[in-house]
């Protein structure tokens, strides 16, 4: 087996080092949540509608919760749904990716049919369809996202795992005796790794984004802190002066971390259109 | 993939919305009254009203009949009763209906033009300085949310400069002629319009621009260049017209997330369109509106991707062949 090398395939121009860098930054803020923030979010500070000052970094919202800590916990939920449902849809796509490609004949027909369907489902209808019944939990979101997710991901497995199926080294591992699930764990998925992470990250933010709308229509979980419920709720007060200081933080999280993710997908596109690679680094397109 | 098993998918995409939408209400723990249409219109559900509604929607006979009950409703276009308006379901969405068509087919129409010629501007020169600045200024702008840019805008423009009003379709009670009435529709129309164009126009804008690098790259595009072709009829006459095809797909993308940014955007600006009535159903938990929206919802979008789908074949005929 040859080794794909993630730094050869993957680089990263400047702007999808600042797209890291940006993303970085919110997950540490997101992670680390309980050593920025000064108050519980959920907890009643004593006053509400304060402009942001050294006592309240970014003032307080209608029921006196502290803006800041519910940027950072909010981040959390973003971040966990975004990340959760872009696992959960890789895992799927995968799974249903190499499935296809292996197995072949009627098994191929009927997953890439289904396939096609759920791509012409318009998500957002049969999303807040499930979620106004439901009003689902965090996990729940994360499955109904992923759902949505994993399609398009599979499609461009199988191509790859049929491209991968032919050439000899899985030829070799097969005449050794590899196993289906073998093969996928030790030859496929090393050497789609780069492909697996652009989709990845590709996931995570339609996740995130889709995460935030449904929340600003305040479709989720009443219970959850999120960066689309905290601009609803601010929305709410539009006829107050002091509205922006509670929309304008997570409207600004929201977009960076979106901004984040798309630089870093920008920037790494080449490695799922080879046409838009330079001649010199195209071996490992080659490869196949 | 050849037309047909194309229009296969589509039903079956709506077949599976539509069973979505007829089943949830019935597994939901309770009464599938209270759940097809709320608490709040049940608790005031006279006992008589109730028998009706029960014997309407085949309530107390099988599954089976249930959804053949519910299949015809829809397809005689009766989308049920919304309590909270007190008016069938279908009237109160086609009061709606034509302000968010206007907004969306304004923000189509204008997204697709700037996105196509910033694209074309900018393919044609790849790498040079004025395509690395449209592309990382529209990079950077797409991360933006449709309805963060509208709150951002609605902030600056409405709220600071008191340049555009703060929300509605057009000032009610006042008595204007019909030029009037237009310029006011407008002066309502800009910032959602803005907002959405600012977020949508990144969709034609890549697909122009990786086509029109693609074309740039022909060996007609040489010969034209050789024989002293000039730069604009290069750049439009052979090169764009050429790059057309791939941007008509983007169209389609651009519909679907184009609707699901409206919803959005609408509500920011209180828009009487969709957005606001789908929010507003949300809120007061009027689930046959909810439904009867987003089964519309689904139709449209459908209906709009078969015909980009339709016009994709016509305008290049190697898709058909390749399959025959």
């Amino acid at each position: 087996m040859h080794t794909i090398s993630f730094k050869r395939t993957i680089k990263l121009n400047n702007t999808g080092c600042l797209g890291l860098i940006i993303l970085l930054i919110i997950v540490i803020l997101a992670l680390a949540a309980p050593l920025f923030a000064k108050y519980d979010p959920h907890a009643y500070t004593g006053l509400i509608f304060q402009r942001p000052s050294a006592q309240f970094w970014m003032g307080t919202n209608d029921v006196g919760q502290d803006v800041w800590s519910n940027l950072l916990y909010g981040g959390r939920t973003s971040l966990i749904v975004g990340f959760g449902a872009a696992t959960l849809g890789l895992l799927i796509s995968v799974l249903i990716g190499c499935l296809a490609a292996f197995l072949g004949g009627i098994f191929d027909n009927v997953l890439m049919r289904l396939v096609d369907v759920i791509l012409a489902i318009p998500p957002i209808v049969l999303i807040l369809l499930i979620a106004a019944y439901l009003k689902p939990s965090m996990f729940i979101l994360i499955l109904l996202l992923s759902f949505f997710l994993w399609p398009s991901g599979a499609r461009i497995v199988r191509a790859q795992v049929l491209l991968l199926k032919s050439s000899t080294h899985i030829n070799a591992a097969r005449t050794f005796g590899a196993g289906l699930f073998y093969l996928i764990w030790r030859h496929i998925i090393p050497e789609m790794g780069p492909i697996l992470s652009v989709l990845l990250i590709q996931n995570a933010r339609k996740a995130v984004f889709m995460e935030a709308g449904l929340s600003f229509l305040g479709v989720s979980d009443p219970a959850i802190i999120s960066w689309g419920k905290m601009m609803q709720q601010a929305l709410s007060f539009s006829y107050l002066d002091i509205w922006k200081w509670c929309l304008l933080p997570a409207g600004m999280a929201l977009s960076l971390t979106i901004t984040g993710l798309m630089l870093i997908s920008f920037s790494l596109e080449s490695v799922l259109n080879p046409r838009l690679q330079g001649r010199k680094d195209n071996d490992y397109v080659a490869g196949y | 993939m050849s037309m047909r098993s194309r229009i296969v998918n589509y039903i079956a995409a709506l077949i599976i919305i539509i069973l979505f939408a007829f089943i949830l209400p019935r597994m939901m723990p309770g009464d599938p009254l209270q759940a097809i249409y709320g608490n709040e219109a049940f608790v005031a559900m006279t006992p008589e009203f109730k028998a009706e509604l029960i014997q309407r929607f085949s309530l107390d006979k099988s599954l089976n009949q249930q959804l053949k009950a519910y299949v015809i409703s829809l397809c005689h276009g009766d989308l049920g009763y919304s309590y909270y308006y007190n008016v069938p379901v279908m009237s109160v969405i086609l009061s709606h209906l034509p302000w968010t068509i206007l907004l969306v087919g304004l923000s189509l129409l204008l997204s697709f033009a700037i996105g196509l010629f910033l694209g074309v501007e900018s393919g044609y020169r790849q790498g040079h300085f004025t395509d690395r600045f449209l592309l990382t200024c529209l990079t950077l702008l797409s991360g933006f949310p449709a309805f963060f840019v509208g709150i951002l805008m609605l902030l600056f423009f409405g709220v600071s400069l008191g340049w555009a009003p703060l929300g509605g379709a057009l000032d009610l009670y006042a008595n204007k002629n019909s030029l009037e009435l237009i310029l006011d529709v407008l002066h309502h129309l800009l910032l959602p319009v803005a907002s959405l164009v600012l977020a949508q126009t990144i969709v034609t804008y890549m697909y122009t621009r990786s086509s029109m690098v693609t074309t740039m790259g022909e060996k007609y595009i040489r010969t034209a260049k050789a024989k002293g072709c000039p730069d604009l009829a290069i750049r439009y006459r052979h090169a764009a017209r050429n790059s057309l095809l791939p941007v008509v797909t983007s169209t389609g993308l651009g519909f679907a997330s184009m609707i699901s940014g409206v919803l959005l955007v609408e509500i920011i600006f209180s828009y009487p369109g969709m957005g606001t009535l789908l929010y507003s159903s949300l809120l007061n938990r009027d689930y046959p509106l909810l439904q009867g929206i987003l089964l519309l919802m689904a139709v449209v979008i459908l209906l709009v991707n078969f015909l980009i789908d339709l016009v994709y074949h016509i305008l290049d005929p190697r898709i058909s062949h390749a399959h025959n």
